[in-house]
């Protein structure tokens, strides 16, 4: 659709469709993400049945008034739910419901109603909620279209497009809040599922179809450095026996909700009621689940029962990482930083990425899980600073596998080394034409000084644009683009065929364009690649190869 | 009886080189869209990648019915009692068990065997070229089989890719999946290993990714046959070529093209070459 200021009823059924369309696309990763509370690895696929349901019920609406839609959606969230982050997705659509009762269209400010509902009834439906989860990204993705409405613009779009840059930086910080994630090394796959719902509604309001068709939804990366990106085992000392996780359906009259999540919290762990007196959804952890069936039985007839063993359900989540991992005989485990970094490292076949890098060393535990952790006896490390090579060293003496560091003291030169990585060849092999591929590369590095010194023979001040090639400082200047090209300059650019330049988080891709345009027009002999790196501190870093 | 060779377009043999030895070449068949062209008979490799260039339609193969073998076998057989058949490797195309069926179907009375070459392009060109040499020269059936049995371990291709997405469409991208998805922008080296595609290195320029087939080949300590193929550029794969010939002045250098059966799976640009040479 184009660009509009409203929708109305079928507009509104039809981003529901596009939303749970771009879900699905994701629902794959965000299974692999689940850590919380029970790894039963299955948040994606349950966030899309219940949206499956959603989208089913609104065809049956009574009504094709915006609001009759949603209540529909909502009522198709209760009974199709599963699991509980489908459950907690049935209170947010609730609450939407609630937020746009009577409306016939939604404008900008009708969204902001709803999504400060749908918060608000998100956390009455539980009896602990818990920070960090899809409940953080609602409440917080909320509180930014609140903010956006009243301070910028309180245009559909608009709104909508506060809402899911709030969502993303939500889902991002979840490990900061849920020691559970951060030590899993993952964000909340409830959150992400949800700002990937609101995601696809935002292509959809903005017309972008083509996105929808061709494009897949990203995964958001979390904002902390992580110990590794495999889950380690998780065991909180409260909940050490998970159990049976229940769930169920009641359908009666006068089934008074609250008054029996009042209960069934004395019963059992991670409880949710919701619904309203005629029919209830129930979730709960037990390790009793016949005596919770007991105790429910009288209160009406009930559906859609599941009880499944949490223990296997965990089981079953750590084979499906181990599958997920890349069937190798040597592992590389790479110390890498910045989103776009990190899927340069994995697209080249690195098994682990361990975060971390300048300014934020990781510890040699860290690199030690993360050789423990993936599927094969031979390891090569790759450090990518210098700071880190002694640390990741260590590692050899502290593990039954056989570990070699191939000793990379830059990003290109990890580059490097991975390109020059062979499938057929051993351990050994590997290691010496990896390190052989380093002498072939130089590396730039373009950062910002962050205190005035003297160093190298040049006077640098605070903030100025400083350059190293192969970790010596060799360039000064005010700007960051003059910095590279006199960097560049020092490493006889003729002879070289390749340039990559991976531009950091604060850099944009348009300056990043632009400074491979003077290098392109300098030296037309030269491939020059701009690459997406996303690092924090190093506003660009180029390999010469 | 002399003994004749049969085997599919996919092996890549020069059209000269076949005619010399008398190898009978079986066009696997190149469909785009609805139209049906018969690989390097009404198709060259030129006019396929200019069609492949034109057209939004990805083109198929598919190897000819059992009959179309079967007569095949049956004219050879006019000239000879023992026919060899060496196909595509099996887990490429239904070369190999369409030969085999075929062999229930003919009507001539004749002795046919078939060998999966375990390769494909010019690594199974190389084969077929040294058994329908061996043949020529008053080999048994026997000893030309035990010649390509010997020759199968020796047989060891390379090529240069710009780009894996016709592999992948196509699904014969086998292993060489862990190369898909490079954010970079790589040149995948891949190659035939226990009769698959197989990933074997990824160079950041194209002017590396030709030095490593020239190194590739370079390696080896032994050499009894060379091949060079090109899809789209001539150029480079006559430099190649002539690189090689000044490291191994001694040896034949055969030069061919990718066929448009093959060349619907690779895409453009694919630079190929295969080595007769130590044993693995």
């Amino acid at each position: 659709m184009a660009e509009a200021n409203s929708i109305n009823g079928k507009d509104l059924r039809a981003m529901f469709e596009a939303a749970t369309g771009w879900l699905e696309k994701s629902s794959a990763d965000i299974d692999a993400l689940n850590v919380f509370p029970v790894p039963d690895g299955d948040t994606g696929t349950n966030m899309l049945l219940t949206m499956r349901s959603s989208i089913e019920e609104s065809y049956q609406a009574a009504a094709n008034s915006a609001s009759g839609i949603a209540r529909a959606v909502a009522r198709g969230a209760l009974v199709g739910a599963r699991g509980n982050s489908g459950v907690i997705l049935s209170q947010i659509w609730n609450g939407v419901a609630q937020g746009l009762d009577e409306k016939d269209e939604i404008t900008g400010a009708d969204l902001v109603v709803a999504l400060v509902q749908a918060s608000k009834t998100a956390y009455n439906g539980l009896s602990n909620p818990v920070e960090g989860t899809i409940l953080t990204v609602i409440r917080e993705a909320a509180e930014a279209a609140e903010k956006h409405a009243a301070e910028v613009s309180n245009d559909l779009i608009s709104v909508m497009e506060a809402t899911v840059d709030a969502a993303r930086e939500s889902v991002a910080n979840t490990p900061t809040l849920l020691p559970v994630l951060k030590e899993a090394g993952v964000v909340d796959a409830g959150g992400q599922g949800l700002y990937t719902i609101l995601e696809g509604a935002l292509h959809y309001l903005k017309g972008e179809t083509d996105q929808l068709k061709l494009r897949r939804p990203w995964m958001v990366a979390s904002s902390i450095p992580l110990t590794t990106r495999v889950p380690q085992m998780v065991g909180t000392a409260d909940e050490v026996p998970y159990g049976y996780c229940t769930n169920f359906v009641i359908k009666g009259a006068e089934l008074e909700p609250e008054k029996l999540r009042k209960r069934l919290e004395k019963k059992g762990q991670s409880v949710i009621v919701i619904g309203d007196d005629s029919a209830v959804r129930v979730h709960i952890h037990t390790l009793d689940p016949g005596e919770i069936m007991h105790y429910v039985n009288p209160l009406g007839t009930l559906h859609q029962i599941n009880i499944r063993n949490m223990d296997e359900q965990y089981r079953d989540f750590l084979e499906m990482q181990k599958e997920r991992m890349p069937e190798v005989d040597t592992a590389v485990v790479a110390v890498v930083v910045g989103e776009g970094l990190s899927q340069v490292f994995v697209s080249l076949g690195t098994t682990i990425i361990v975060p971390g890098g300048q300014t934020m060393n990781p510890s040699t535990k860290d690199l030690l899980q993360a050789v423990e952790a993936v599927p094969s006896e031979k390891v090569i490390i790759l450090p990518n600073n210098k700071n880190i090579v002694l640390t990741a060293q260590q590692v050899q003496s502290l593990t039954e596998k056989k570990v070699n560091v191939v000793p990379t003291k830059t990003i290109p030169q990890g580059v490097a080394a991975l390109l020059a990585f062979d499938y057929e060849a051993d351990l050994e092999t590997n290691a010496i034409s990896m390190y052989q591929a380093l002498s072939e590369v130089k590396s730039i590095e373009v950062t910002r000084a962050v205190r005035a010194t003297r160093l190298g023979g040049l006077d640098i001040k605070k903030n100025q644009a400083i350059g190293f090639l192969d970790g010596d400082l060799v360039a000064v200047a005010d700007k960051t683009e003059d910095v590279f090209t006199e960097a560049l300059e020092r490493v006889e650019p003729d002879k070289a065929e390749v340039v990559t330049i991976y531009y950091g988080a604060d850099s944009t891709a348009a300056q990043a364009e632009k400074a491979a345009a003077a290098v392109r027009e300098r030296y037309p002999q030269l491939q020059v690649e701009v690459v997406q790196g996303g690092q924090p501190h190093y506003d660009y870093i180029a390999s010469v190869e | 009886m002399t003994v004749r060779i049969i085997t599919d377009s996919l092996g890549d043999i020069p059209a000269g080189v076949a005619r010399e030895l008398d190898i009978t070449v079986i066009p696997i068949n190149v469909i785009f869209g609805r139209i049906n062209y018969r690989d390097g008979v009404d198709l060259t490799t030129e006019q396929f990648y200019d069609k492949l260039a034109a057209s939004k339609i990805f083109p198929t193969t598919i190897v000819p019915p059992l009959g179309r073998f079967a007569d095949t076998y049956d004219e050879v057989a006019e000239k000879t009692g023992d026919i060899l058949v060496i196909t595509n490797s099996r887990k490429l195309s239904a070369s190999y068990e369409t030969s085999v069926l075929a062999k229930e179907r003919m009507h001539k009375k004749c002795r046919v065997e078939v060998i999966d070459s375990l390769s494909a392009i010019l690594g199974q060109g190389l084969l077929v070229i040294t058994a329908a040499r061996a043949a020529k020269e008053g080999a048994k059936l026997d000893k030309v089989i035990e010649g390509v049995r010997n020759n199968i371990p020796r047989v060891h291709t390379r090529a240069a890719f710009d780009t894996l997405e016709h592999l992948r469409q196509g699904g014969r991208i086998g292993k060489a999946k862990t190369f898909l998805g490079t954010v970079l922008k790589v040149n995948p080296i891949l190659g035939i290993r226990g009769g698959e595609v197989y990933p074997f290195a990824r160079e950041h320029s194209r002017a590396r990714a030709l030095d490593y087939l020239y190194d590739f080949a370079d390696g080896f300590s032994k050499i009894d046959g060379i091949g060079v193929e090109d899809a789209t550029t001539p150029d480079e794969a006559d430099e190649l070529a002539q690189r090689l010939q000044a490291r191994f002045p001694g040896e034949t250098i055969y030069r061919s093209k990718i066929s448009p059966a093959v060349g619907a799976h690779v895409g453009p640009r694919v630079l190929g070459v295969a080595v007769l040479g130590d044993r693995d």
